[in-house]
This record gives structure tokens, sequence and C-alpha cells, in this order.
């Protein structure tokens, strides 16, 4: 796998700044984040940091409500953000030559965004947000499984108890004073990570980052990073039953794990490919292909820093299978994984999937960038992208099944079954 | 205060060159090479897509393409998917209108072993009787899932209940519970025989290849490939009814999702430039009439966005939005209202310069991928698009002006003959959706 070219920068206000010079399309990723998540959210203000998000698309001091969509996408780029539990990314990939609007747009809100907020405005991406969580929770056929989980795997004091769109209750309370108080404390450059990947020139893109960036004043008075302290496991086996709009049944296993960039989480990202990815995955061919127990099946593990991670995996019921007998199949495989390990074959097969996806992943530039940022942001060590797919292959069949042992166990698990509701009545 | 910053001049960027070849059998064998990139993309199409089948036997075409990945002659399924992603391969099969398609990307150091495994798979599939049982009560497993599911269920009772009953793009292309009950693996090999066959097929290959040795290598897998297709079914869609509202009952539902529209135009029709302009001003980027009013001011939705589907024959215009229940009627006569106007007058320069300019800008941003660049030369194989299509794309989108716009919005937006479809909670809606004067009202049940 070829490197990807990094270089590092700081500006003097803290903005750390990583360059990635790819000049075979004439095409450039910005790429920002804000080392601000849900997590940073506090109680009766959860959804805040997602609300926020939002009002930056809403105008900055030199930007009109709308333009920053509608410069971009004149110039022929594309843009989002995104917030998750750890951060909140911001993104835009257009046309080499007009790496400056992007760097321009970024910098103005991180600058200026207040004078611009109005409450209209507030009031106006409040309903979008709240319609956004109809959309994907509350409207949604087992749309509340992530928010339940966390709420039960996370002790109520953690700051991954709730989830990142928060509760309808919490919206309708944001005010601007928490938009002002919000952007104040975390959306200063010494808060922030900005990589440029693409086709661009090194020392013009410093010179334009110096212009835009270099003049926003630091927050000298950062938070101290919130206390993730957890126990490593839950202590016992839980077990919720949720009757929802739904036709067939959903089992929902989740455990605690060690965070993302520890080698036990290396090992269960494995293990994760080894038991649901691909049609030769252990689950798949067991319960899908084989005993026809299941619809579907999906394993993986979240990537976050904070005191613990999450080992998730669902399966779908196939009609007239009990919940019972998918739960007990579908712990049979994974037992018989943590037990005789994986085969030569199956870490084979996980590696070389996983090559391919990865290298067609960076084959975006928005990709590489946002990786970058990420690597960055949570470990200060953009080179992480480059030591990726060595450290998975690091993981041996011992390391797979130590893992499972410490972590997939039914003293540290989370059943969450979801039922149709009218059989549940 | 920084003023806002003028940008230099454009690298140029142009379409990657690509040979067309065919085969002394009748494969179109297209070849894209992209000497700086370490992936291979192979896309087999084949005219086998859903406009094929019968209509007694909907989902047939879907359930071959998906029975092709699950083994060979020589290997069966486990062996298939174990053989396959152990070398990284992770092949797709699946099925549209007006095609079916194979293939996957993968590190240019297996195009040779995944052309092989891909040749296997088209021309000696398995067709295994219990493979293709547990594929059909997946997709009957999956009609239910849709049910339950607001949006699919919108899609899918929009398609039903805007064309005229005879119409097959009005059923379900993946079959519908009647028609796959009677469905037998028989059926998916007669299928299989007599659509699967090089002279309705293509392969693109684009990415890490030397285009003398790729010839080669299709022509030693694919060359010995026999038969003949059967021309293109002629579909004449037709609309069912003029302007009505169809609500489709979810009780508890706290959004409607709304389906708005019409027919629309075939892949082939001399408006589609224009259409797309028109079309992405409306409803198809961020800065859009739908969405800006809809979302930015009225805040009723996450996103309102609407789009033709152009297929061999017109497909659906539809605009479409996911709104709070006790906004439903104010969002409908908004959404309408938007379809009205666009009709009304032409849009400002200014306005059509954005999105035309857009369109324009992120055209190398579409082709960043291999897999990018071999779906685009799908249209060209599937629709016989002339060759130089992608080359005089950006001049095309750049003549069309705000009279063109406004001449096709006049033609192909329809509001009077549009059906409002919307699932959402009927005891909600019923009454304030009959006294809202949008058409005629049905409310039907979901399952």
């Amino acid at each position: 796998m070829p490197q990807i070219p990094i270089e590092r920068r700081s500006l003097d206000n803290g903005l750390r700044v990583v360059l990635s010079r790819d000049p075979r399309a004439p095409l450039v990723a910005v790429n920002l984040w804000y080392d601000v998540g849900s997590k940073h959210e506090k109680p009766g203000k959860t959804g805040f940091a997602h609300l926020f998000e939002h009002m930056m698309f809403q105008g900055s001091a030199n930007v009109e409500k709308g333009q920053h969509f509608s410069l971009i996408q004149a110039a022929g780029g594309t843009l989002n953000a995104s917030t998750w539990l750890d951060r909140t990314n911001y993104f835009e990939t257009l046309p080499g030559h007009e790496l400056e609007l992007a760097l321009w747009l970024e910098a103005d809100r991180m600058a200026s965004l207040l004078p611009a907020m109005t409450q209209e405005k507030l009031d106006n991406q409040r309903d979008v947000v709240k319609n956004e969580r109809r959309w994907s929770v509350d409207n949604q056929p087992y749309g509340s499984w992530d928010e339940r989980m966390q709420a039960l795997v996370y002790p109520e004091a953690h700051p991954y108890h709730h989830s990142t769109i928060g509760s309808m209750e919490d919206l309708s309370a944001a005010s601007l004073e928490d938009v002002g108080e919000f952007f104040s404390t975390y959306y200063a450059p010494n808060n922030a990570v900005l990589t440029v990947a693409g086709d661009f020139e090194t020392d013009a893109a410093m010179t334009m980052i110096e212009r835009h960036f270099g003049p926003i004043p630091p927050n000298q008075e950062l938070p101290p990073p919130p206390d993730m302290s957890i126990e490593p496991l839950l202590g016992q086996e839980l077990r919720e039953t949720v009757p929802d709009q739904v036709s067939l049944p959903r089992v929902y296993l989740a455990h605690r794990t060690p965070p993302f960039g520890t080698d036990a989480f290396d090992a269960l990202d494995v293990a994760a490919d080894i038991l649901g990815s691909g049609r030769a995955s252990r689950l798949y061919a067991a319960l899908v292909r084989t005993q026809r127990l299941a619809q579907d099946v999906s394993v993986f593990v979240f990537p976050i820093v904070g005191g613990a991670s999450m080992f998730v995996l669902w399966v779908t019921a196939r009609p007239g299978v009990t919940t019972e007998a998918l739960e007990s199949a579908t712990l049979a495989e994974i037992d018989r994984l943590a037990t005789h390990g994986p085969t030569d074959a199956d870490l084979e097969r996980v590696r070389n999937l996983h090559a391919a996806h990865f290298a067609g992943g960076l084959e975006r530039i928005s990709e590489r960038a946002d990786r970058l940022s990420m690597y960055t942001c949570l470990f200060d060590e953009p080179e992480r992208i480059n030591s990726e797919l060595e450290r998975r292959e690091a993981v041996d069949a011992g390391r797979v099944m130590d893992a499972l042992r410490d972590s997939v166990r039914p003293d540290n698990r989370l059943v969450l079954t979801f039922v149709p509701a009218e059989a549940a009545s | 205060m920084i003023a806002r910053p003028i940008a230099g001049a454009p690298r140029p960027y142009r379409f990657p060159d690509f040979e067309q070849h065919r085969l002394a059998n009748g494969l179109g064998v297209w070849l894209v090479p992209l000497p700086d990139r370490e992936l291979v993309s192979i896309h087999l199409l084949t005219d086998a897509g859903a406009a094929a089948e019968d209509e007694a036997q909907a989902g047939i075409a879907a359930l071959t393409a998906q029975l092709l990945v699950t083994g060979t002659r020589r290997l069966d399924a486990a062996d298939f998917a174990e053989t396959t992603e152990r070398l990284g391969i992770d092949v797709g099969s699946e099925s549209s209108w007006d095609s079916a398609r194979a293939g996957f990307t993968a590190l240019g150091s297996k195009l040779d072993d995944g052309l092989t495994l891909l040749a296997e798979m088209i021309l000696t599939p398995r067709l295994d009787p219990k493979e293709f049982d547990r594929l059909r009560s997946e997709r009957l497993n999956d009609i239910l899932q849709a049910r339950a599911d607001p949006g699919r269920l919108a899609d899918e009772s929009f398609l039903r209940e805007v064309f005229a009953a005879d119409v097959p793009y009005g059923r379900l292309s993946a079959g519908t519970p009647e028609t796959l009950e009677a469905l037998s693996v028989e059926d998916a090999s007669a299928f299989h025989a007599t659509h699967y066959a090089p002279s309705v097929a293509d392969i693109v290959i684009s990415g890490a290849i030397d285009p003398s040795r790729t010839l080669a290598a299709v022509e030693r897998h694919l060359g010995g490939w026999e038969g003949t297709g059967p021309g293109h079914r002629t579909i004449e869609p037709r609309q069912r009814g003029g302007r009505r509202v169809v609500l489709v009952d979810r009780p508890g539902s706290v959004q409607s999702e709304l389906r708005v529209g019409h027919l629309g135009i075939h892949r082939g029709d001399a408006r589609y430039f224009p259409a797309m302009v028109m079309a992405a001003l409306l409803g198809g980027v961020f800065g859009s009439r739908l969405n800006l009013r809809l979302r930015e001011e009225l805040g009723y939705t996450y996103g309102a966005r609407a789009a033709f589907d152009p297929r061999r024959a017109p497909g659906p215009f539809t605009a479409s939005a996911a709104v709070q229940t006790e906004v439903t009627v104010d969002a409908i006569r908004e959404l309408i209202g938007q379809l009205e106007r666009i009709r009304e007058a032409a849009p400002t320069e200014d306005e059509l310069a954005e999105v035309r300019d857009f369109l324009i800008g992120v055209f190398p941003l579409r082709f960043e991928t291999t897999g990018g660049i071999a779906g685009a030369i799908e249209p060209l194989a599937v629709y016989d698009l002339p060759a130089d299509w992608w080359h005089t794309y950006r001049d095309r989108l750049e003549a069309v002006g705000t009279a063109e716009v406004h001449a096709v919005a006049r033609e192909l937006v329809r509001p009077d003959e549009a059906l409002i479809l919307l699932t959402g909670d009927a005891a909600k809606l019923r009454t304030e959706l009959e006294e809202a004067d949008l058409g005629p009202v049905q409310v039907v049940s979901a399952s």
C-alpha cells in the first residue's frame, strides 16, 4: 500500500494543520475537526453540539445564511458536516483552484459566527433538527437502538450515556446564550485540526491558511476534557425488550470494550469482520445461509476514544424464528470463535477484504482528509493513517481469542430485543 | 476583515480516454486505463433487468442476479464466498429495470483472478435450488420490512399508484409476494439461459490495467461465451388518473413521507440536459427552491428534493420530503406551490448560473474513483449513448439557458396532474386532507 504523504504544521494560535498533497486530480479537500462532540454537552443540553453544527451554516460576519452552501456549490464543490460523540467535522471538496474560498468560509465562521446569529435562525434549525430526529429515530423501524444502547451500556454520569441527536425536550430548551457560550468555549483554533488534501502547492496553501486562520485568537481557557472514566465491564447481563413498529424482531448485543486506539480494540475490529463482514463470515454463513434463522447480521465496533467503546452485533430474525433461538445461535458462533480461535483462512480473508475496502475509501481525497483529521484530533498522530493496515495485520489468532474472552462475555452484555408492537401487547 | 478570495485559473480536466472493443461473440468491451491507480473496477452489464421479465415472473431478474454470487458449478455457495473474499474481492450482483450488473473493485493485482471468477460465475452458475429458495424467502421478508419503513412504503406505494395498472414500472422490480411464491430455480435457469448472452452484454474495466493484456484476458475468459439475447422489451408508461391524494395509513407516525409527482422522461429524451438542470434548481442541491423553502425557511423537514428517474422508457418525476405530521397539509401546499412557481416564470440568470456552475464544476469530483469511472461508462453501454457523451457533457450543460429551463418546466412539471401520495397517521390527517381541496382523497392501509 503506498504511503499517504503527510506534512504537519501549526499556527501560533494553536491551530494544527495537516497537509497531504496528491495532484492526480485537480481537486482539493478541506476538512476541519473540532475537538467537541456530544460527550462535551452539559446535563439538560443533549443534542446541542449537533444543533450547533447546523448553526454553523446559518452565516457569519461576512457570509449570508445559506451562502456557505451556495458559494461552494457554485464553485463545483460538495460540502457537509457531522457531529458524533467525540467530535464535530466540517468538510468541503472542490476544484483545486478554489481552495482559498473554502479556507475563507471556514475561517470566517470560526472567527465570527456570533454576529450573524438570530433567534429566528435558531428556531428554524431547531425545527430542522427535530425533523432529523423524527426521520432517523422516532419514525424509523429500530430507530432508537443507538440511543437505548448508549443509555444502558454507559452509566448516567458518563458522557456517552446520551446519544448525539439528543432529546426533543433538550432541543426545545436550547437558547441563543447557549450558542454563544458553546462557540466561545469550543470553536477556537487551538481546539481544531485543519487538513488540506489533494491538488495544492504547499507554500501557497500555508500562506492562505496563515492569512485566514492566523488572526483568530485562541481560547486561553479551554475547559479540561470531560471525565470519561468508567468500569471496564458492565458487571452483569442487562436485558431489555422494546415493542416497536417493526415487521421482524431484531436482537442487538452490546459489550463494553477498550476504546479505539488500543491493541484490544484492533483485535475486536478484526473479530467483528471475521464474524460479520462478507458472505463467508462466520455469522452470515451459519445464521443466514446454513441455519436460515436470520434475515441479516451486522457486527461492528464504535471508533470512540473516551473510557470505553462498544462491540455491537445485530441479527434480524426470520419469520417464525424466536429471538431466544436467534440469540443462542449467535452466541454459539461467538463462543466457537473465542474458544477455538480464527483459522488462517479467516485471518487472510478479513485482511484482504479490509485492504481492498481501505484502499477504496482512500481513493477519495475527502476520506483521506477526514482520517488525517481524525488521527490528529484523537491521537495527535496523523501518521496512524499509514500504520492502520499494519496494526490490523498484526492481530493474530491469540489476540482475537483474548479480546473476545475479555470483553464479549455474559457479565458484560446488553441484550436489546426489538419485537413487533402488536405481538408484544 | 479579509474579502472573499478570487479563484485562480482552473486546471483543465478531461474525462479519461477509454477504448471500445467488441469480441466476435458480440460482447462489448470498454477499457479505461488509469495508470496511477492501485485499484481496478470491473462491471459486467447484461440486458437482464426487470424490464426483460414477464409480469407473471416479476422478481426473476433480481433473484437471478443475486443467485449468481451463490456459487458456480465448481464452487458451492460457501466455497465461492471463501475463494473470492480471500482474494479481497467483494463481488456484487444486482439488477435495475434496464440491466443486470455483476462486478467488484479490488486491488489491481487481483485483476486476473477476479476476471476468472467473474466469468465462471456468469457462464457456469451453480443455480442451486436451496440458495434460490433462501434468496426468495429473504426477498419476501424484505417486503415485510419495507411495509414497516415509512420511506420505503412511500416510495413503493407511489410507484404502484402513479402508473396505470398494466405498466410494469408500477410493480416492485424485485417482485411481489404473489409472483415470488410462484417462482422456482428452473425459472431462474431459463431467465439466465435467455438473457445472459454476450450479444446483449458489456464489460467495463477501469483502473490499474494494461489495455492490450486486459483485452486478451477478457477474450480468454469470456470469448467462449455463446448466445444471442432478445431485443429490449418495449414499456409504454401511462399514468393512472389525474390529480389526487392517496394517504397510506401508518398509525402512530410522527412524520408524513410525501411523494408528489407524475410521469417523467426517458433516458434518450432530447430535453435531457435542460431537464436535469431544472430538476437540480427545483430540488437537486442544498440551495434548491424546495429545500430552501421547506427546510431553511419553514423548518418543516430535514430535507426536500425533486428528481427525474429516466429509464429506457419514461420513469417517474418525484418531489419528496419527510415532514412532521402537524404541518403535513401546509407542506403539501408549499411543495405544490414550488412546482407551480417553476412553471410560472423563468429563473433568473444568477439562480440558473449557480446550479449550472455546480453541475459543470463538480464534474471531476464525480470521477474520483475507479468505480465512479466504470459507473460513468454504464449508461453509454446500456443506453447506446454517443462515445463522446462525457467529453461534450459540460458544454451541453453550459448551453442551457433560462428560457430553456422555463420551457422544460412548463412541459415536464405538471402539478395539476400530480399524484400526491403520503404515508402518515390517517387518524390525524384524513379530515384535514379532505378539507384541503388538494384533490380527491383516498385512504389505503399499509399492508
